[in-house]
């Protein structure tokens, strides 16, 4: 058992021993999960008579399916709005709830418990439930059909405030003190010390935020109506029916380009993510 | 009413004076005021008298379960944050530290602010507004709205206010019975082990109860209680172990690793219609690829549109596949604090690879596998909306009409808004209380935070 | 300090989209009386919603100064979702597409001062002939579609797509099997579908269509049995439902029986026009019903798959007297308190949009029913119905219904929720085996439980 030679003093993580069975597995278990995605990058170049009579060939109609997408619906326009909705609401989700978080660890004041109590309580008070009530404020304020009504119900986050407030608890205590001493105010404070250690939390929820942005459908479809600014999830639905019957291929190559945003988001945060949450951090 | 009143002050005596620490009066005070804004803006027509509809009793049982309930959370909450934390079991009020900055009082207010405003506007008052609702019959666009009282709630029960009134307690009975007896035994001792041994009979008690006490019959709600629970664990599940296991596969350092991260993390950028019209095509039990594949090697694929069980199982494994991305993302980040050299002692030690993953690594990351039971607990009540509508439409039958499906399908589709808030509710109040529950019984297990 | 960048980009990105905000935010404010018609209509299909768009295109054109948008919806559901929001925001649209069964909800509407949503559109049109320049179509509308959205003598909303429930058969596989004509009656079909099943390489199942409360409404009209109370809704608001009249019991015993035999192929999903359709064009029945708006589509799949289709009327019981067929579809509904010059540009768009040549080319392109006999003329004299017998099914049928109210159609509140109570009893009758008449029961009782309500509601009773 003493055949690893790479261990290194000090790192942390799970270990390598060789790797070629682990190869086999990943594979394995990739194309397992992957069995759905693959099937449908099939459908995507085939017509509906082609998938009713199951061929495993690639068909001929790519071409024609990705100009139905990319040209006549205009698919682009709407990753375009989404990509918008989603950075907005993954920023402000950031910047807010790290500001929540570094108020319940950092400050001292009246009602903080209560405060935070209130704040987790809507971990559980997902919008789904209520969103013909949230609809109603929403069009009061004058926000529908615009992209405010995509982003600003969606900017706080319970789970995010929480997540914040588990990190900044895991950091060293001194911290803080040592701020002080050097005479940095709570500012400097956040931006030249708290910013750089949170990189990692940051990744997660930046992660997590975007996609969870990027797949909203309900709501969008309640509030945005106007053709050029719908999100790339309406347009999805509406690809359904290019044909008067569903019509698979397009719908699937929408659906394939739709997955890829937020796969890039985890491919440029994955480094700070593979840098361990600090939720577990003891 | 006289009677009502009593037995409302005797309970709120109980939950006071059950409380023996300190403040009592301050926490029965708030409890007792909270009680009463309950009774006046929810519960006030069934304890009033003016009780509408069928099954008045059971919606008086409701008004002064909802009174009770609420008075004893209150008082509860309030005592022990009087306390300073504790037993009332809000792991999260503990508080690891005090607060280091003194920079003016409203430093902290100020950077809550957009948080407490965004969250008040867009999730308190929408909030407070669908408990509003759930005593009306409203319809979407209709010239007026009428009062029903609890009747929207009581005709998703059991007409009778016995078995209604009787069932929940009876568990509640169970619950405690179990807790006082484990807490009055000794650890080590044979009856300690037996009291532990028996302590899952408590959340059994409670899921067997509101069986009993949702309505029966096809178009009874029974079914829908029964397609959640089956439904949203079943996701739970599958997706919080096959995440935990794959991401124990791709978190180690490997030539390629983050490529199989990557693709293994893909479907969770796929959004729950799109999965479910995936599985749909695929499972399709004529011209579906799975049907396919099973021929070319001589078996029947079944159908799973006319099989309840069949299509609650396709449901789970959509929306779990779906989902999978979002426990491996977490769980390969949390493999990585797993400390190396206790997991290498442990196998100079000899301990088998199980072993080590089940002593070691599952406790290391115990923090994470909460916050995901929790994630995941969400998203498997509210987002499977998509995923089922275009995989089943709720069907066949109705068995795979989760909670949140007949929601939209009552409050959105048919615009029945006081029906769909009632329903609303329902859910809300069974959201949070499984989670307090989670929060309770992994506070002694899992340390938060604290540097050391 | 990699990470630095990425936060930098993210910072910049959503700087960028600040700016845009503006763009996406301000969409135009689109208030009734502002010369622009918006027409809201619940199709996404390049088919349906590009038809509508090529004609308000041609529309612009002959008319200067007029505007006419469209905006298309998934399904009938968000559009009249989407409708209610509009209102309560104040920019609601002036022309709506709502299918039949929302008719009395769009009757009953009233916006957020208390007036109707819409007005009648042969009061709007008074006596007048034409409205600028475009010839009021409105008496030349079919009677079946005329009856169904007349209500008190008053002809509410513009008829579109109209269809009847038809039956198509895989003439290739009848041959096979030796069957000369389509069945017309249950008995007919039943003898078919044993045929059918004798085959040697025979199909899955006999036949397929969805289960839609469309059905059991043509059910009760061919057997001459009412829905709803005073007539059926249309000498008085319906009040009371009867879900489990004899009729109707006969017909779900016949379906429940016929899928017992596998000679039915229940896709298992409710409302699955999709999989139905799909089931038939990869010729795994024989036999399909569905809407005659299917036609076109359905020819072009059996072009492709190689095989014949024939279109047959729906079959009814040869042991009840027979009443006739009612329609189905949508109407196009006008917005009242508009302005005089607002309301005649929509009057003239909705006449200009079924004048004969645009009703027979929309005939054309989808196999929705002709909806005016100058059309039906015309498609005639063109002899399009000699080379396309299976476009004429629908018209002939609904021509054969006697003018009662039970093949009119039943007018009810709150009759969208309504169907998904009958579609639900309907499923647990064929996926579980439930007995027909208890479950009729039980269906009627939640039925009547909604129809109260919304009564309640609308009408204070």
């Amino acid at each position: 058992m003493t055949d690893n030679l790479t261990i290194s003093v000090g790192r942390r993580g799970p270990f390598t021993g060789r790797t070629w069975h682990l190869h086999v597995l990943s594979v394995v278990c990739v194309l397992l999960i992957g069995f759905p995605l693959l099937y449908a990058a099939l459908v995507a170049t085939q017509t509906n008579a082609e998938v009713f009579a199951f061929r495993l060939t690639p068909g001929s109609s790519f071409g024609e399916h990705f100009h139905k997408v990319w040209v006549e619906r205009g698919i682009g326009r709407a990753m375009w709005n989404s990509l918008v909705m989603s950075t907005l609401v993954t920023v402000a989700k950031t910047v807010l709830s790290m500001a929540a978080g570094l108020a319940f660890v950092y400050f001292r004041f009246r009602g903080r418990s209560l405060v935070f109590l209130g704040v987790l309580v809507t971990l559980m008070m997902p919008t789904e439930v209520m969103i013909l009530a949230l609809f109603r404020v929403t069009s009061d304020l004058g926000m529908t059909d615009s992209l405010w009504a995509l982003v600003v119900p969606f900017a706080a986050s319970a789970t995010s405030v929480f997540l914040f407030r588990q990190h900044f608890m895991s950091l060293p205590a001194e911290l803080p003190e040592a701020a002080q001493l050097d005479g940095a105010g709570p500012f400097q404070f956040c931006f030249r010390i708290l910013l750089p250690l949170s990189w990692n939390t940051i990744g997660a929820l930046a992660v997590v935020s975007f996609t969870y942005a990027w797949n909203m459908y309900l709501w969008p479809v309640l509030v945005i109506k106007d053709a050029s600014g719908q999100v790339v999830q309406q347009s999805l639905s509406a690809l359904r029916a290019t044909d008067q019957a569903i019509s698979y291929g397009p719908l699937m190559l929408g659906a394939l380009l739709a997955s890829v945003p937020p796969l890039l988001v985890f491919l440029a945060l994955q480094k700070p993510f593979m840098s361990g949450m600090a939720i577990s951090d003891k | 009413m006289l009677l009502i009143l009593t037995v409302l002050a005797a309970a709120l005596a109980a939950v006071v004076a059950s409380r023996g620490r300190l403040h009592p009066l301050a926490g029965g005070a708030v409890g007792l005021a909270a009680a009463s804004a309950t009774t006046w803006t929810f519960a006030g027509c069934a304890l009033g008298g003016d009780v509408t509809g069928d099954n008045t009793g059971v919606q008086r049982v409701l008004a002064v379960a909802a009174v009770v309930t609420v008075a004893a959370g209150v008082a509860r909450t309030v005592a022990a944050l009087r306390a300073g934390g504790g037993p009332a079991g809000e792991a999260m009020l503990t508080e690891l530290r005090s607060g280091r900055f003194r920079t003016g009082a409203w430093l902290p207010w100020l950077l809550l602010a957009p948080t407490l405003a965004i969250l008040a506007v867009f999730l308190y008052y929408p909030s407070f507004q669908t408990f509003a609702l759930s005593t009306k019959l409203a319809r979407m666009g209709a010239p007026r709205s009428a009062d029903v009282c609890l009747g929207n709630f009581a005709e998703l029960l059991v007409p009778s206010p016995y078995l209604v009134a009787g069932l929940p307690p009876a568990a509640v009975a169970v619950v405690a019975g179990l807790a006082l007896w484990r807490s009055r035994t000794t650890p080590g001792t044979a009856s300690h082990t037996a009291a532990a041994a028996l302590s899952p009979l408590g959340p059994i008690a409670t899921v067997v109860a509101l069986y009993f006490v949702f309505a029966p019959g096809r178009t009874g709600y029974r079914g829908v209680y029964v397609a959640t629970l089956g439904i949203s664990f079943g996701i739970v599940a599958l997706s919080m172990t096959a995440g935990l296991g794959l991401a124990y596969l791709v978190a180690r350092r490997f030539r390629g690793a983050s490529v199989y991260r990557t693709l293994l993390i893909w479907p969770y950028a796929v959004s729950p219609p799109v999965a479910g019209i995936l599985f749909f095509m695929m499972f399709d039990p004529t011209a579906g690829v799975m049907a396919h594949l099973a021929g070319v090697v001589g078996l029947d694929f079944p159908s799973y549109r006319t099989d309840g069980v069949l299509a609650q199982a396709a449901i789970v494994l959509a929306a779990s596949w779906k989902w999978v991305g979002h426990n491996i993302l977490f769980y390969v980040a949390a493999l990585q604090t797993v400390p190396r050299e206790i997991v290498e002692a442990a196998a100079i030690d000899g301990a088998g690879a199980w072993r080590r993953f089940v002593r070691i690594v599952v406790p290391t990351i115990a923090p994470v596998t909460f916050f995901l039971l929790v994630t995941n607990l969400t998203y498997a009540f509210f987002d499977v909306y998509g995923t089922i509508d275009y995989l089943t439409r709720g069907g066949p039958s109705g068995r795979t009409t989760v909670a949140i499906y007949e929601i939209i399908r009552v409050g959105v589709g048919t615009g029945d808004l006081g029906r769909g808030a009632a329903q609303s509710v329902i859910l809300f109040i069974a959201v949070i209380g499984l989670t307090v529950w989670q929060f309770r019984r992994s506070e002694g297990r899992i340390t938060y935070g604290g540097g050391a | 300090m990699k990470n630095r960048a990425l936060w930098a980009t993210a910072a910049g990105t959503a700087a960028a989209a600040l700016v845009l905000t503006g763009c996406t935010g301000s969409s135009e404010a689109d208030t009734a009386g502002d010369g622009v018609v918006d027409v809201w209509v619940a199709f996404t299909d390049d088919a349906r919603l590009g038809f509508v768009q090529e004609k308000a295109a041609e529309f612009e054109q002959k008319h200067e100064g007029v505007t006419v948008k469209v905006q298309g919806f998934d399904n009938y559901e968000t559009l009249f979702q989407q409708m209610q929001l509009a209102l309560d925001g104040g920019d609601a649209p002036e022309i709506v597409h709502y299918f039949e069964a929302a008719t009395r909800e769009a009757l009953d509407a009233v916006g957020p001062d208390g007036e109707p949503v819409f007005q009648s559109v042969s009061a709007a049109t008074g006596d007048r002939d034409e409205i600028l320049g475009e010839p009021v179509v409105l008496d030349d509308v079919v009677a079946p579609a005329k009856n169904y959205y007349s209500v008190d003598g008053e002809f509410y909303s513009m008829p579109w797509n109209t269809s009847s429930t038809i039956m198509y058969g895989n003439q290739t596989m009848m041959d096979e099997a030796g069957i000369d004509a389509m069945p017309e009656t249950w008995q007919d079909l039943e003898a078919a579908c044993d045929k059918i099943a004798k085959l040697a390489d025979g199909p899955e199942a006999c036949i397929t269509w969805p289960n839609h409360s469309w059905w059991m409404e043509q059910a009760m009209g061919q057997a001459d049995t009412n829905l709803g109370n005073n007539d059926n809704g249309r000498s008085g608001r319906a009040t009371e439902i009867d879900l489990d009249s004899d009729a109707m019991v006969d017909y779900l015993t016949w379906w429940q029986n016929l899928e017992k035999n596998g000679d039915y192929l229940y896709t298992g999903v409710q409302r699955d026009w999709d999989g139905t359709r799909a089931a038939f064009s990869a010729q795994q029945v024989a036999f399909l019903m569905s809407s005659s708006g299917d036609a076109a589509g359905i020819d072009e799949e059996s072009a492709d798959g190689g095989y014949d289709v024939v279109a047959g009327r729906m079959p009814y019981d040869a042991d009840t007297p027979y009443g006739g067929n009612l329609i189905g579809g949508a109407t196009l509904w006008l917005r009242s308190g508009l302005d005089e010059d607002t309301t005649d540009a929509s009057l003239a768009f909705l006449n200009f949009f079924n004048n004969p040549e645009n009703a027979a080319e929309w005939h054309k392109v989808s196999g929705y029913v002709p909806i005016t006999n100058s059309a039906v003329d015309l498609l005639t004299e063109e002899g399009w119905f000699d080379e396309n017998p299976n476009f004429k099914v629908a018209s002939d049928q609904l021509a054969l219904a006697a003018d009662t109210p039970a093949s009119t159609g039943v007018l009810m509140g709150n009759f969208v929720a309504i169907r998904d109570v009958i579609t639900a009893a309907a499923e647990d009758i064929l996926v579980q085996g439930d007995d027909v008449e208890e479950r009729l029961h039980a269906a009627d009782d939640e039925a009547q439980q909604l129809l109260d309500d919304y009564e309640l509601l609308y009408s204070g009773e």
